[in-house]
């Protein structure tokens, strides 16, 4: 009873998932005949100083943005571990930007920060300033800044909820117990919740990192990859060489970004399964 | 003493709490705002955070973003994709979890395996696929790719509950003279109602928000889903008409908040669960 899904799954994702190695080795345009040229995609790749670009900003904002989601995820976890009046709904509140479509949430803080024009840009004027707020696009450093905290705001809620299935689950007892061995806080905190957490920031780190790796929407609606290509992320890059009739070189592309979302992954469920055993 | 530092930080603690659920709620209330301008209101003169109150805005963007349709059509999109996937993931797991064959243990490391891989690797493959079966621009053809994506996750979740559930059932069902498929649809598919419920939980609004395969899948205005919608409707205006967007993007989230509003207990649940056994 296993064979309709593995058909589905293979016609529509593992299939063009081989065919696209095939593609990234060939000069194809999606319309006329594809020609071999072998591995000269990848070397254009490497060549392409804008690629290199897009490299350096996926990777900056995936950086920042799995740093900051578990860091800020977290805190709000622990500020929400006990009880208090209100909690559930301060839950719900935190995680409702979480549902909504990254590119509509793109597009309303585009509406509180375009540069000159923003809500937040006139409300500071207003207050006899406009801190950043009116330049933040001429520069780099600030874009992305400006990108990963969109991201962080919208899905810290996300991994709030994680880290806090995870601290339920760990008994009190052991801190307990921790406290009559002589721990402080802070010991208890690294030596005792932290390796107990391990599962969740197992998943969270893993899921962030894929998820900031191939990001999209946010990008496309916030900066439009902008200015000039600056912002633009190896997924938007993928899209836009498709549609520029480089099919084939999109697909190699598409494989380059394969392995740099692998090797992360891999690495980080590498480090979190050593610690979890100890 | 003891006791009423406690207290201080206990207050210490809510308003941390308070100051981030405005965080998450204020620009949502801007985007409101800005909605309910009037065009001719020149922008940020007086109490910008009180809008005119112009709602002949909403009107007016029902009318030209063509936000119903797309309304309409990452409605079907969303119901068609969720009802396949958890018809043969369903299938799928139970078999997976029942019979501990070489064949289903391949099925299941396959799907597992590619679970990490994002859509936007094999896109380009599968537009060139999508073109030949002319899937393209098709309702149908855009629930098959997110039913692909989706397969995994429904397995690995229909697997780890069924695996949980004692194997009398199975033999109940054969005695009563149901074999098959009709056992499972008529004894078992009911019983997983939990892992259905974690499965829309965990999958529904992403295939309600995908923009990063309707960019490739919907591009004639009349199969467009609601971020694709957006984006052609947002770009028309050139970054103009302010109102009119804002108008449309809080149309298009009113939905998903008010689902998520209405069912916010299951879904927290859902989502602890889930992190739990995940």
């Amino acid at each position: 009873m296993s064979f309709p899904a593995l058909l589905l799954y293979g016609i529509f994702f593992v299939y063009p998932l081989l065919k696209g190695i095939g593609m990234s080795l060939t000069d194809w345009d999606g319309m006329g005949t594809a020609n071999f040229v072998g591995l000269s995609n990848f070397a254009k790749f490497f060549q392409d100083s804008r690629a290199m670009g897009d490299i350096r900003t996926t990777l900056i904002f995936a950086a920042g943005s799995a740093v900051f989601l578990n860091l800020v995820g977290l805190g709000y976890a622990l500020l929400m571990e006990h009880s208090f009046r209100g909690r559930s709904i301060a839950r719900v509140i935190i995680y409702l930007p979480a549902i909504i479509s990254p590119l509509i949430m793109g597009y309303i803080w585009y509406f509180l920060l375009q540069p000159g024009r923003g809500f937040l840009y006139h409300a500071a004027e207003q207050l006899g300033t406009t801190f950043f707020l009116g330049k933040w696009m001429n520069n780099y450093p600030t874009t992305m800044a400006v990108l990963i905290f969109v991201n962080v705001w919208q899905y810290a809620g996300m991994t709030m909820i994680i880290y806090l299935a995870g601290l339920k689950n760990i008994s009190p007892d052991i801190l307990e117990a921790a406290i009559v061995d002589g721990a402080g806080s802070w010991q208890r905190f690294t030596r005792v919740t932290l390796p107990l957490l391990m599962p969740a920031i197992r998943i969270n780190v893993v899921t962030n990192i894929i998820g900031s790796l191939s990001v999209f929407d946010v990008i496309m609606s916030l900066t439009e990859g902008g200015p000039g290509y600056a912002t633009e992320s190896l997924s938007i890059y993928i899209m836009r060489m498709c549609y520029g009739s480089r099919t084939g070189y999109s697909t190699a592309v598409a494989m380059i970004l394969f392995f740099i979302i692998l090797i992360p992954v891999l690495i980080s469920l590498y480090l979190t399964k050593e610690k979890s055993d100890a | 003493m003891m006791r009423q530092e406690n207290k201080a930080f206990r207050t210490f603690r809510v308003m941390i709490v308070v100051l981030i659920c405005l965080l998450c709620i204020i620009p949502f209330y801007i985007l409101l705002v800005l909605s309910l301008n009037s065009p001719s209101r020149i922008y940020y003169e007086g109490n910008i955070f009180i809008p005119s109150f112009d709602w002949s805005n909403y009107a007016a963007a029902w009318e030209k973003s063509r936000i119903g349709l797309a309304m309409i059509n990452s409605g079907v999109i969303t119901f068609g994709t969720l009802g396949l996937t958890i018809v043969l993931g369903g299938m799928a797991g139970y078999a997976i979890a029942r019979h501990n064959t070489t064949y289903n243990k391949l099925v299941f490391s396959l799907l597992i395996g590619c679970m990490m891989i994002p859509g936007i690797i094999n896109t380009v493959p599968l537009y060139t696929l999508m073109r030949r079966i002319e899937a393209v621009n098709k309702l149908w053809g855009m629930i098959l790719v997110c039913s692909a994506l989706a397969m995994p996750s429904a397995v690995f979740i229909y697997t780890t509950f069924v695996r949980a559930l004692p194997k009398e059932l199975d033999e109940a069902a054969e005695v009563d003279g149901c074999t098959g498929f009709h056992a499972f649809w008529r004894i078992i598919f009911p019983i997983l109602k939990p892992a259905t419920a974690s499965f829309v939980i965990l999958n529904g609004f992403g295939v309600w928000n995908n923009y990063a395969q309707a960019v490739f899948f919907l591009q004639s205005r009349e199969k467009q889903n609601i971020p694709q919608a957006l984006s052609v409707f947002f770009q028309q205006f050139g970054g103009a008409k302010w109102h009119l967007m804002a108008a449309t993007a809080v149309i298009a989230i009113i939905p998903v908040v008010i689902i998520f509003l209405v069912f916010q207990r299951q879904f927290i649940e859902g989502l602890t669960e889930g992190a739990v056994k995940g």
